[in-house]
């Protein structure tokens, strides 16, 4: 069995392996998506994600 | 998050302002007891809790709609409005909030009660220096990030029926509620929601539209190609005639050496020279005459709108639209003055006075007139100038008749010496002249040529300069392209690895999840079943005692200890996973508080203690809600290294003759119900003195 933090790092470790770019794409994201959770249809999230993704590759 | 405390303000059982009630929350003692009978307030205070956070009650709450103390609504007159309310404090991440809800009742003319539909809720939190401050976020926004509000079944319920959530039709929602809390649904819906962002940016790079630079490129190359062809001829045309010139100049000196021929060829090159310079003139009139029409011209074309102008200056002259030249000082002076320069008196409100007044208005405009009459002069200086223009044109069009007429006669003259040394009686000068004819021909055609050629050239060059700009927009166009085409393999990617977390997480965590809840399950029945989470989250009971795994039927009383041990081994691996720096899942919580209405529903006396063992372990806090017979011997001997904080709810009947009860307490008895000093029953809330408190 794995140690906690083993487990962890294995889990995530698709985001932490990737490209910066990819990284701050998938880590915003998630981020806006933690902060409407809550919300049946996350308000402005298609057009949220858009710009992250236009604002990390120009 | 960390509960602090909790005060009510007539909220059901509860009359007027509650004592505060502090919650134990330090590293060792965690629970609060609150200890009351039937009725007495335990479900309140529960829904108390979710009322506050979330404006939501338990469905087996009694009549959800009356939130007010009754009183207290009916000691107020009628149709005045009295509030009800609870305040919580918490700690969250290391910092304070206070929350309170409020809501208004009152008692309508024939004594019911009304609740008005306005709730009102405050949030504020404290800041490092110790002030409150109102936070910028909705508080709805910030509770919900600490703990979700589709999660509060979890964290505030009633014992007796926490089973439910294993209940059929139940499972779905704790399969989603665990996907919520482990990070799952939040990975689900990045993935959802990237792959419409990769259908919008893919539809963008559509709407960029096809882009054939290399195309363009080759006509460009093609066309250079051809061009400077053309101008590789167009050099050696330049050339070939400079030596045709050459040598015409050369027979034309032999024929002037040439006895008999030398006065024809004389003549000759004096008519070419003539008619050299009148060509020259010729086209130096035609520029005049072109630029003389294009700065002039309009004249002609002026004067037609000379009577409309004259037309609109009358009319408008005529209905006093226009100034009178009449200067404005002038008016001043006259009215200063008190008299007209007819003599009459002007006395200030006489009609005179008025009229000379009114003067002052139309005297306003100095600019206009001005204009104006700069307008009519150059009319006028116009119109005389119209027979100059006629005069000069006709001079201009009769030197280039007469020029015209001069070259033709020339050109006659020309061909007869021409044709005279054609026919000279010299086969030598014949022969010259025949050359030179010849040459003439080739000159002329190869004149031709070069004309054709240049505007080839021309024509060419600007089909190339019109390519280019295609180009250097495609070129932009492509640039576009590619950063479309990077941001939609990015996306991809970002897709991919996300679902690969996802995959991970959901096998990596339900084996973690899976393997906690087996085992505080065990640590708690006696049963050699042990809990099985699926694929989809479903929770169920399993026996292999035949080597073969089945679900098994479980009682209520093995579905209680299921289910907490599920709510504990959510938090336990929430609490684990999230103090490893994973930051990018599940909610923004290490610490779940518990707050459990008759914790120990149905169970036998051998659950209830392995119960009332492992709770303590389970949450980070816990506020047991238990009536007296609920809190027995076992479990307050399994609790009570474990007590920080204890209440009574105590209970004040209406009923004249109510059975009294009282619990005893550490050596003091605590009355649980007594009879009310007024026809209201109420709770009232009694600390319980205890020792070694340490919260």
């Amino acid at each position: 069995m794995m140690t906690e933090e083993a487990n962890i790092n294995y889990v995530q470790e698709p985001i932490t392996s990737a490209e910066p770019e990819i990284r701050k794409i998938i880590e915003e994201v998630l981020q806006l998506e933690k902060e409407k959770i809550y919300m049946k249809i996350p308000k402005n999230i298609n057009e949220e994600i858009i710009t992250v993704i236009k604002r990390v590759i120009k | 998050m960390k509960l602090i405390s909790i005060q009510l303000c007539n909220f059901r059982q509860f009359y007027g302002e509650t004592p505060v009630i502090k919650l134990a929350g330090g590293e060792q003692k965690n629970i609060t007891v609150i200890h009351g009978n039937n009725g007495a307030g335990k479900t309140t205070l529960l829904n108390a809790f979710t009322w506050v956070l979330y404006e939501k009650l338990n469905p087996a709450f009694a009549y959800p709609k009356y939130l007010v103390n009754k009183r207290a609504v009916n000691e107020v007159i009628l149709g005045k409005e009295v509030e009800y309310w609870v305040e919580l404090y918490f700690e969250h991440d290391n910092k304070q909030y206070k929350i309170k809800r409020k809501g208004t009742a009152y008692l309508d003319k024939t004594k019911n009660i009304q609740h008005s539909s306005r709730i009102d809720f405050f949030m504020q939190f404290a800041g490092d220096n110790g002030k409150w401050y109102i936070p910028t976020q909705q508080p709805v926004d910030i509770i919900q990030t600490i703990l979700p509000e589709s999660l509060h079944d979890y964290f505030f319920f009633d014992g007796e029926h926490i089973d439910h959530i294993l209940r059929y039709g139940e499972k779905n929602k704790i399969a989603e509620d665990t996907k919520e809390l482990i990070g799952v649904k939040v990975l689900e819906r990045a993935i959802e929601h990237l792959k419409k962002a990769r259908q919008n940016l893919t539809k963008e790079l559509k709407d960029i539209g096809d882009i054939e630079t290399k195309q363009l490129l080759k006509e460009q190359s093609k066309k250079e190609a051809e061009r400077d062809k053309l101008t590789q001829n167009q050099e050696k045309i330049t050339q070939e005639l400079t030596q045709l010139e050459a040598t015409k100049k050369e027979i034309a000196n032999r024929l002037l050496q040439l006895s008999g021929a030398s006065e024809l060829q004389k003549l000759k090159q004096n008519l070419e020279a003539q008619e050299t310079k009148i060509r020259k003139n010729l086209v130096e009139e035609g520029n005049n005459l072109k630029n003389y029409l294009s700065s002039k011209a309009y004249i002609v074309f002026l004067l037609e709108l000379q009577p409309i102008i004259n037309n609109i200056l009358s009319h408008s002259r005529a209905n006093n639209q226009l100034s009178s030249g009449i200067k404005p000082q002038f008016i001043h002076q006259l009215l200063q003055q008190r008299r007209c320069i007819c003599g009459l008196e002007l006395n200030e409100g006489s009609e005179h006075y008025h009229q000379v007044k009114t003067l002052m208005y139309q005297t306003g405009m100095a600019n206009t007139e001005e204009a104006i009459i700069r307008l009519e002069s150059q009319m006028e200086y116009i119109q005389r100038q119209l027979p100059d223009f006629w005069q000069k044109l006709d001079t201009y069009q009769a030197n280039i008749s007469k020029w015209r007429i001069e070259i033709s006669h020339i050109e006659t003259e020309l061909d007869e010496v021409t044709e005279k040394l054609r026919k000279f009686p010299n086969e030598d000068i014949q022969q010259l002249q025949n050359s030179l004819d010849g040459l003439e021909i080739e000159i002329k055609k190869l004149t031709l040529e070069q004309g054709v050629n240049k505007q080839k050239i021309e024509s060419f060059n600007q089909e190339i300069e019109a390519i280019n700009k295609k180009i250097n927009k495609h070129q932009m166009q492509e640039e576009k392209q590619a950063v479309a085409q990077r941001r939609i393999k990015a996306t991809e990617e970002a897709i991919e690895r996300l679902i690969e977390v996802r995959g991970r997480l959901e096998r990596q965590f339900r084996v973690s999840l899976e393997k906690k809840v087996q085992e505080i399950f065990a640590s708690i029945s006696f049963t050699p079943y042990f809990p099985r989470i699926r694929e989809n989250y479903e929770l169920e009971l399993i026996e292999n005692t035949s080597g073969i795994a089945m679900t098994v039927a479980a009682s209520t009383g093995e579905n209680q200890i299921l289910s907490l041990s599920f709510i504990g081994a959510i938090m336990d691996r929430v609490r684990a996973w999230s103090q490893q720096k994973n930051t990018l899942m599940g909610p923004d919580t290490s610490t779940f508080p518990i707050v459990m209405d008759s914790p120990f529903g149905s169970l036998d006396q051998i659950y209830r203690r392995q119960v009332a063992k492992s709770i303590p372990q389970l949450a980070n806090q816990l506020i047991v809600l238990a009536s007296k017979t609920q809190w027995r011997g076992e479990v307050a001997t399994e609790m009570a290294n474990f007590i920080g904080k204890e209440y009574v709810l105590v209970y004040n009947s209406s009923k004249p003759d109510c059975q009294e009860d009282a619990i005893d307490l550490y050596g003091k008895f605590y009355p649980l119900v007594k009879t009310s000093p007024n026809q209201f029953e109420y709770t009232e809330i009694l600390e319980v003195e205890t020792t070694n408190y340490d919260y």
